[in-house]
């Protein structure tokens, strides 16, 4: 899924400050399920944004409703928007930005896009893929380098690392982890094989996929 | 494990789900419903909710034997709930709503016998809107619960409560009026497009051995009656009571109020046949009565006045097949000495003037579908028919009778499918549950001395005051009042099932989220986390707490403190602050991050959370979820430059000094 959070509220103050009536989109998909964008973040978001405007001695309105998932043009159809000059979009930066194509008005994201992630427990999320377009995780015992390692290098540990925690401190290595996993498979010779350069002009060239029509054939 | 018992879906109105304390309560009153509203302190809306199910809480409150606490889950763990004290602190400490009455109809009813089953079936035909008039023959509306309950148990003044509350939906009273004597049967069919006898049980006798005949033996029942009018009964200063049932412990204990000196009670069965209920038993000791088991009354003493009894030892009650049958060791024989002789031995239909098909032993006989008795619109109901039975027995009787005249008479057969509704019932509470849950005793109901309660007829369990009934309260599980999905809304985020410290909410059932009824203790965790707002509690939805700010913050001040309690640990309002107006909720958890910002904008100046220190949490996951939501919400107001406007309190609260504020909604707003 896709993992977000709200933005700061001065931030999102200032991008809607200069309407007089906006709508606040929720998405009851990925935003939902990372506790930030759902019905219940919507409400709050809108209680909180009328307080904060009602001091400012703004006058702008605020509404809600929660699309099941706002990167559907078909679930968008249904946003009756008429009324409002502006939406604030609590959807992933895919939602935004297919808000924006269909509102004839400005869209503003309420959430900064963070990572493809996983669930740790209760509010808990940890990035697990980077959606880099070639993926090597049949090599790295489904631990992804690209993303877990600050460097996103391919073959590692690098020097940094240090009682298995990244330099930067703020986490454990990945390829140690990758090491221990292999071991863990009875698969550590794995570990000696250098695995190639990526071609990261894969990555400009899946900027769309359509499947539809002579594209299925993949 | 059977496949999980799923609570039914908001919205849904298929598969009703009771408690086991709602399905033993013969009239099925949403108890969670009203202990909920007591343990926030909300005594109104409890009352109200008894109201919609039992015309008569004051009444039930006394002296309902209280088949619900049988079924309470609580047992598993330490004591079941006091539900029926709880009714009581409903009936003593919240207001009785204003009836509206409904437009009235061309039906009329006439109602025999102004007892518990009477009343009830007067009020839900009234309430209905058909005409009702109920003919009484004593003096007073009430029936046994006027001339047979004595006033220690049940004062007129609690009586009197709910008979003008069920007046005021504008019945016709004739009191003094004896059906079959005074007034015939007939006329009453021919005025009334229905008449529903439930004239109770009103034959008292002694038994039929040498001596009963004596001046000095008396008869329950008008013994009862008078003492309950006021009157001092002549009594020798040694009482003798031939019964082991409810009825006779009133006699003894009435007997020790009108100055016997000493009661023996004299009964058939063995201490762990008797009747009567173990309370009574050992209240009626603990007043004086010295209760002599296993003996049967052979003759009653004297020549021209009562000198005493001879009993024979009874050997055995029942037989195999557990008919009555006592056999005795007619060589085992003591006397008891005592210039007055009571019999409570049970008590005989009266209603022979009625002219009434009647059983053989003297109830009226009925069509137990119909519960017409003779004639298209002639019907029975309550211990008439059923012979003796608890008074909550008496009111569900009174209330079925009323459905089905209804229906009768209108072609409307709502009520009475409603009351023949299946229901589910929650089953046991599971090991792992339980072992999660703290142990609480039962909060003891303040109650006068026993040496002082014999001198005279005041009432003697003084009622809980509203501190003690809050807490009390809070020791219900809460069964059935918990999470409902809203599937449709439901993002399958696995949250609830992850803070749910009971493991109710589960993902295996054909891939969409369930909730297991059996392990839901409704402490609101999964609805506090829910994203999408798809689990709502039954028992204190968002628009139901959006309400009650609203209404606490009428005409608010400048400087008003919105205070949020935890129901469970009321705090003091001066750690608040004296004009702090409060709103109690069974867990802080219930308050989300909008109803504080709403509150702030809706007139609260700041907005304080009070309570729910470690120690007196009785759920078991909601601490570490609460101090995460405060912080959040400490973080909003950051973030917005209102640091003031959120604050926590947590001091351990002095209970003293709580009681009679604490819990009381609003309680410091004027």
């Amino acid at each position: 899924m896709i993992v977000v959070r709200q933005k700061p509220v001065e931030e999102i103050c200032s991008m809607v400050a200069r309407h007089r009536n906006v709508l606040l989109v929720g998405c009851n998909t990925c935003a939902a399920v990372a506790l930030a964008g759902g019905e219940k973040e919507v409400d709050t978001l809108i209680e909180l944004l009328k307080l904060t405007m009602r001091r400012k001695g703004e006058t702008t309105e605020f509404s809600g409703c929660v699309l099941q998932r706002q990167c559907e043009p078909e679930f968008i159809e249904h946003l009756d928007d008429r009324v409002y000059d502006a939406i604030l979009s609590l959807g992933c930066g895919a939602g935004v930005a297919l808000l924006s194509e269909s509102a004839d008005k400005p869209v503003y994201p309420a959430l900064d896009t963070l990572f493809i992630g996983a669930s740790q427990g209760f509010a808990s999320w940890r990035a697990e893929c980077s959606a880099c377009g070639k993926c090597v995780l049949g090599q790295t015992a489904g631990i992804c380098p690209v993303t877990r390692c600050a460097k996103g290098i391919l073959n590692g540990p690098c020097g940094g690392v240090n009682n298995g925690q990244c330099e930067l401190g703020d986490r454990p290595c990945a390829w140690v982890e990758i090491y221990d996993r292999l071991e863990t498979l009875e698969r550590p010779e794995d570990f000696k094989e250098i695995i190639q350069p990526k071609d990261n002009s894969v990555k400009t060239t899946y900027n769309k996929l359509d499947l539809s029509g002579e594209g299925g054939a993949r | 494990m059977n496949t999980p018992r799923v609570q039914e879906e908001v919205g849904s109105s298929t598969g009703k789900l009771f408690a086991p304390c709602r399905a033993a309560c013969p009239v099925h009153i949403n108890v969670p419903g009203y202990i909920t509203a007591i343990g926030e302190g909300r005594f109104t809306d409890a009352l109200e909710t008894v109201l919609e199910r039992n015309p008569l809480p004051s009444v039930c409150g006394r002296v309902c034997l209280r088949p619900c606490e049988e079924g309470c889950r609580r047992c598993q763990l330490d004591q079941p709930v006091a539900i029926a004290s709880l009714k009581r602190a409903a009936a003593d400490h919240g207001a009785y709503p204003a009836v509206l009455r409904p437009r009235r109809r061309p039906e009329s009813v006439a109602i025999v016998g102004g007892g518990p089953a009477g009343l009830s079936a007067a009020h839900d035909l009234a309430e209905l809107g058909l005409g009702v008039t109920i003919f009484e023959s004593k003096p007073k509306l009430g029936g046994m619960l006027r001339y047979g309950i004595p006033n220690y148990r049940l004062p007129d003044e609690a009586l009197d409560r709910d008979i003008d509350h069920i007046l005021e939906y504008g019945i016709e009273v004739e009191t003094g009026v004896k059906v079959g004597t005074d007034i015939a049967m007939d006329e009453l069919r021919e005025r009334f497009d229905a008449v529903l006898v439930t004239a109770g049980l009103q034959a008292s006798r002694p038994l039929p051995i040498p001596g009963s005949d004596l001046p000095g033996v008396l008869t329950a029942l008008p013994f009862l009656a008078d003492s309950a009018c006021g009157e001092d009964v002549e009594l020798a200063e040694s009482v003798i009571v031939i019964g082991g049932g409810n009825v006779a412990m009133d006699v003894a204990r009435t007997a020790r109020r009108q100055g016997a000196k000493r009661v023996d009670l004299i009964c058939l069965e063995s201490a762990q046949e008797m009747p009567a209920s173990d309370e009574e038993i050992a209240e009626a000791e603990l007043e004086g009565v010295r209760i002599h088991c296993s003996w049967g009354p052979r003759e009653v003493l004297g020549e021209d006045k009562v000198m005493g009894l001879r009993v024979t030892r009874c050997t055995s009650v029942f037989d195999v097949d557990k008919r009555f049958s006592p056999t005795f060791n007619e060589d085992n024989v003591q006397e008891f000495y005592g210039g007055t002789v009571i019999f409570a031995i049970g008590q005989g239909a009266d209603v022979a003037d009625l002219g009434l098909p009647l059983t053989q032993r003297g109830a009226i006989d009925v069509d137990p579908l119909s519960l017409t008795a003779g004639s298209d619109r002639c019907y029975a109901a309550g211990d008439v028919v059923s012979g003796p039975t608890k008074v909550i027995d008496a009111i569900a009787a009174g209330k079925r009778a009323a459905a089905l005249i209804y229906r009768d008479l209108t072609g409307v057969s709502d009520i009475i499918d409603e009351l023949d509704e299946e229901h589910a019932v929650l089953s046991k509470v599971p090991d792992a549950m339980g072992q999660k849950l703290e142990t609480r005793r039962r909060v003891e109901m303040e109650r006068v001395e026993f040496y002082d309660a014999v001198k005279n007829f005041d009432e003697v369990e003084l009622g809980y005051t509203e501190y003690e009934a809050a807490r009390e309260a809070q020791r219900c599980l809460s069964c059935t009042t918990g999470a409902r999905l809203t599937r449709e809304k439901c993002a399958a985020c696995l949250t609830c099932m992850r803070v749910c410290p009971h493991g109710a909410p589960s993902g295996e059932v054909g891939g969409y989220l369930y909730f297991d009824a059996d392990l839901c203790h409704a402490c609101g965790a999964c609805a506090s986390q829910c994203p999408a707002h798809a689990i709502q509690l039954e028992g204190c939805n968002d628009a139901e707490l959006q309400r009650r700010v609203d209404r606490c913050l009428f005409n608010p001040e400048l400087d008003t403190t919105l205070a949020f309690v935890c129901g469970y640990t009321p705090d003091l309002l001066d750690v608040i602050g004296e004009k702090a107006r409060i709103i109690s909720v069974p867990c802080l958890l219930r308050v989300s991050e909008a109803a504080v910002l709403d509150a702030l904008q809706s007139g609260a100046h700041r907005v304080v959370f009070s309570g729910c220190n470690e120690n007196m949490c009785r759920f078991p996951n909601a601490m570490p979820l609460v101090a995460a939501r405060v912080a959040r919400i400490k973080s909003l107001h950051t973030e917005i430059g209102m640091e003031d406007a959120f604050d926590v309190s947590g001091e351990e609260p002095a209970e003293v000094a709580a009681q009679g504020e604490g819990v009381a909604e609003g309680g410091a707003a004027s």
